[in-house]
């Protein structure tokens, strides 16, 4: 094609320096170069432009197995990225569970993919820490992003030594989800906004034979957004960092009392029975059905859900408990690059396209992905109304925290999750269980 | 392995014990060979066996001292290994969750050494009569075998399924229906019905090796008896069994083998879950070396469950070499 042959003469012209700074800009631009890997190119000098061509490939490995963000990947910001810098990928995609699995392999091999998929915060950290992440703050000031990005995403976005390494992209926001055709049938006009008012709507809904929460905790984790959520309403997101970090004690006072406005609501009978037996697409299944109203959940049961659904589906903040600050879960999702990456300058590239505004609008656009996208640029209108509503609850938040198996190290969240699904059983032996989870802590911590 | 029998052409090399010889003068004749092998070229056994030596020791004998010393240091598979003595092990016996599942382990064992048996037994004495269908029944059962864990796990899943699963609905026609079971989420019912869901395919399994040695026991021993009036129970009691104990020894190995190492079933249908309680000694290890990134504790749990495993295979091994020393 002609337009390739154009793009080969001045790829040409670059690496032999030919052409004056302005005449690269001008022209590069011309020829659908972004500006970023332009000035890249000539700060890096012809080299740079010359290693690009010639080792080409970049390996990026993914974890975006589900249809919907696969084909994203695959068919658009990989070839966008191809398309803007002319760097070939080499796109590996794993199964999302596994990814997590597979990636310490990856990371620790010899010749490790240059560019990953993986979660801001905690679980970042732990691979930054073990010296596996390469520092990208250069490729954070080159682009503008410390101003374009919120300041809690940014946070969660450093590792201890206030050097970036994470790349965010997008995120999805917590609420409790419910069908207002159901709450009003029970009589309920409008959400609870306290603790109060949300137990009283589970007597409400109780009385009229409707489950008030559906909760799916065959995979634990949705009972870990009650702890979250309940233990932040209770003692503020600060403690609830501290907590997450192995910092405070699990048979503290203040869990305690987390544990205790849990019990109220076991208690009350606002769970369905036996969530044990579902996963969370099955604890979906009552709520559609009009058996059960609300439903703890992230912004992707959306995803689960037919457009018409989506109709009779609105959300609210979960309700405040004591008078603290509010925190809101809102987990991360984006890249970071092997600390022994082989084509680092392809890398940073792939980094500043996929953390840039084009490429995040474009993800926030797909009327099958929507996306939350973490730059601040992306305009607020072009989401569907339920998402501009999450956007706005989590602008508003005071704290923003990753979710519990994000925010503490894997193995903590592992019998921290299996401890939460044991006390939703067995309530009365809630001070056996926290002191046991007390000790994990002490363990894991200690060890580091 | 090899044994003399009758006058056939002796070994050549000294391979394999000659045991109970039947006449003296072979025995002596090969006694004489065997010594003059041994003096012509004792390493020529080593020699064929070196390569599959050095694979073993690769692959088996390697990796094994390697998960033991793993199982000394506090490593995450990662970074760093710091040699910590045997904490882990005191980790392991003060763990809640070992015990839990190493008592899961010995429940399934307990079901697979009984049920499976007994079952595929019954079904092959049934099935190994020339009745019409019989084949038809015999494919059926063993089919399961065939089946891959994830399709087993996926079908008892609906099976189990508290809502309008096969089970509970099968309730709800009977008018037993009221409280719905959770199966699999029933913290005190969830091993039980994995462990069910896995004798499921493993009747038809032994079934088929049962009806394999049916098929060796001569039938004019039974005749005999019959002749002789002994009644079917007797026959059975007296002439089958005792002829089908070799085949019993390989099943109840096979079982306990299939129980101890448990995994799949328990990854795809409960992950140990609720909170621990389906857990199995493999799935636990799996947990610990790969998800919570605890090499050092998972190696750990690796030894001790290869240390239970050793119990039953040397039992069996010794039992082997005496059976046939003996025959």
């Amino acid at each position: 094609m002609a337009h390739d042959a154009r793009r080969e003469r001045f790829i040409d012209d670059v690496l032999a320096g030919r052409l004056s700074r302005r005449e690269v800009f001008r022209r590069g631009a011309a020829l659908g170069f972004g500006a970023s890997a332009l000035a890249a190119a000539l700060a890096a000098g012809p080299g740079l432009a010359r290693a690009a061509q010639e080792a080409g490939t970049l390996n990026v490995s993914s974890n975006n197995s589900d249809p919907e963000p696969r084909r994203f990947m695959e068919e658009v910001t990989v070839p966008g990225f191809t398309t803007k810098t002319g760097t070939e990928v080499e796109l590996n995609t794993v199964n999302h569970e596994d990814f997590k699995q597979a990636i310490r392999t990856y990371l620790a091999s010899g010749d490790p993919p240059d560019v990953l998929t993986w979660f801001a915060g905690n679980r970042m950290r732990f691979f930054v820490e073990r010296e596996l992440v390469a520092p990208v703050s250069d490729v954070f000031q080159a682009e503008g992003w410390e101003t374009a990005y919120p300041e809690g995403i940014l946070a969660v976005s450093k590792g201890a030594d206030d050097e970036y390494y994470f790349v965010p992209t997008n995120y999805y926001g917590w609420a409790v989800f419910f069908r207002p055709s159901i709450l009003q049938q029970a009589g309920i006009e409008t959400p609870p906004q306290t603790f109060d008012e949300l137990l009283t709507a589970v007597d409400t809904l109780r009385q009229a034979e409707i489950t008030p929460f559906t909760l799916g905790t065959k995979a634990p984790w949705p009972a870990a957004a009650w702890f979250d959520y309940l233990n932040m309403r209770t003692n503020g997101p600060e403690f609830h960092v501290k907590l997450t970090d192995g910092q405070a004690a699990y048979n503290s006072p203040e869990v305690k009392e987390t544990f205790a406005n849990w019990r109220r609501l076991l208690d009350a009978g606002a769970f369905i029975e036996q969530p044990e037996a579902l996963e969370w697409q099955d604890a979906l299944t009552p709520m559609l059905q009009g058996e059960a109203a609300m439903y703890l959940m992230g912004g992707f049961i959306t995803d689960s859900m037919t457009t018409e659904q989506e109709q009779d589906l609105d959300f609210f903040s979960f309700p405040k408990i004591n008078d603290v600050p509010v925190g809101q879960e809102a987990p991360t999702d984006g890249f970071f690059m092997s600390a022994k990456a082989k084509n680092a300058e392809q890398a940073k590239q792939f980094l500043a396209y996929v953390g840039g505004r084009e490429s995040q609008e474009a993800a926030a656009r797909d009327p099958e992905l929507a996306r939350i996208a973490v730059h601040k640029d992306v305009p607020l209108d072009i989401y569907p109304p339920l998402v501009q509503k999450q956007v706005t609850l989590l602008q508003e938040a005071d704290y923003i925290t990753q979710f519990y198996d994000r925010d503490t190290s894997p193995e903590m969240a592992d019998k921290g999750m299996a401890a939460f699904v044991e006390f939703m059983n067995n309530p009365d032996d809630v001070d056996q269980i926290l002191d046991g989870l007390d000790e994990e802590r002490k363990r894991i911590f200690e060890n580091g | 392995m090899a044994q003399i029998s009758g006058s056939g052409p002796p070994p050549a090399v000294g391979v394999g014990s000659v045991a109970g010889a039947p006449t003296v003068a072979p025995q002596r004749r090969a006694t004489a060979l065997l010594r003059a092998g041994q003096r012509r070229a004792d390493w020529t056994p080593y020699l064929f066996l070196a390569l599959p030596l050095a694979l073993y020791a690769m692959w088996v004998i390697g990796p094994m001292f390697y998960s033991f010393w793993m199982s000394l240091t506090d490593t995450d598979g990662l970074t760093y290994s710091e040699f910590v003595g045997l904490a882990n092990y005191r980790r392991l016996v003060n763990d809640d969750i070992f015990w839990v599942s190493f008592w899961n382990n010995v429940k399934w064992l307990v079901i697979f050494i009984t049920v499976p048996t007994v079952g595929g037994l019954g079904l092959a004495l049934l099935l190994n009569q020339d009745l019409p269908g019989t084949r038809l029944f015999k494919a059926a059962i063993f089919s399961p075998m065939v089946l891959s864990s994830a399709v087993v796990a996926a079908v008892w899943s609906w099976v189990f399924f508290p809502q309008d699963g096969l089970i509970n609905s099968t309730l709800d026609l009977l008018g037993y229906g009221g409280e719905r079971i959770g199966w699999l989420a029933d913290p005190d019912l969830a091993i039980y019905s994995i462990i069910g869901a896995a004798t499921w395919r493993q009747i038809g399994y032994v079934m088929l090796i049962y009806l394999a040695g049916l098929k060796n026991v001569d039938p004019s021993l039974v005749d005999a008896a019959k002749t002789d009036g002994a009644s079917s129970w007797r026959s059975f009691r007296d002439v089958v069994f005792p002829l089908l104990q070799p085949v019993t020894v390989i099943v109840v190995v096979i079982s306990v083998i299939d129980a101890l190492r448990a995994f799949d079933l328990v990854q795809l249908m409960t992950r140990g879950g609720p909170y621990n309680r389906s857990n199995v000694l493999g799935f636990m290890m799996y947990e610990e070396a790969f998800e919570n990134y605890n090499m050092g504790y998972g190696a750990a749990l690796a030894v001790v469950l290869m240390l239970i495993s050793m119990v039953f295979i040397f039992t069996y091994l010794r039992r082997m070499l005496k059976d046939e020393l003996e025959y």
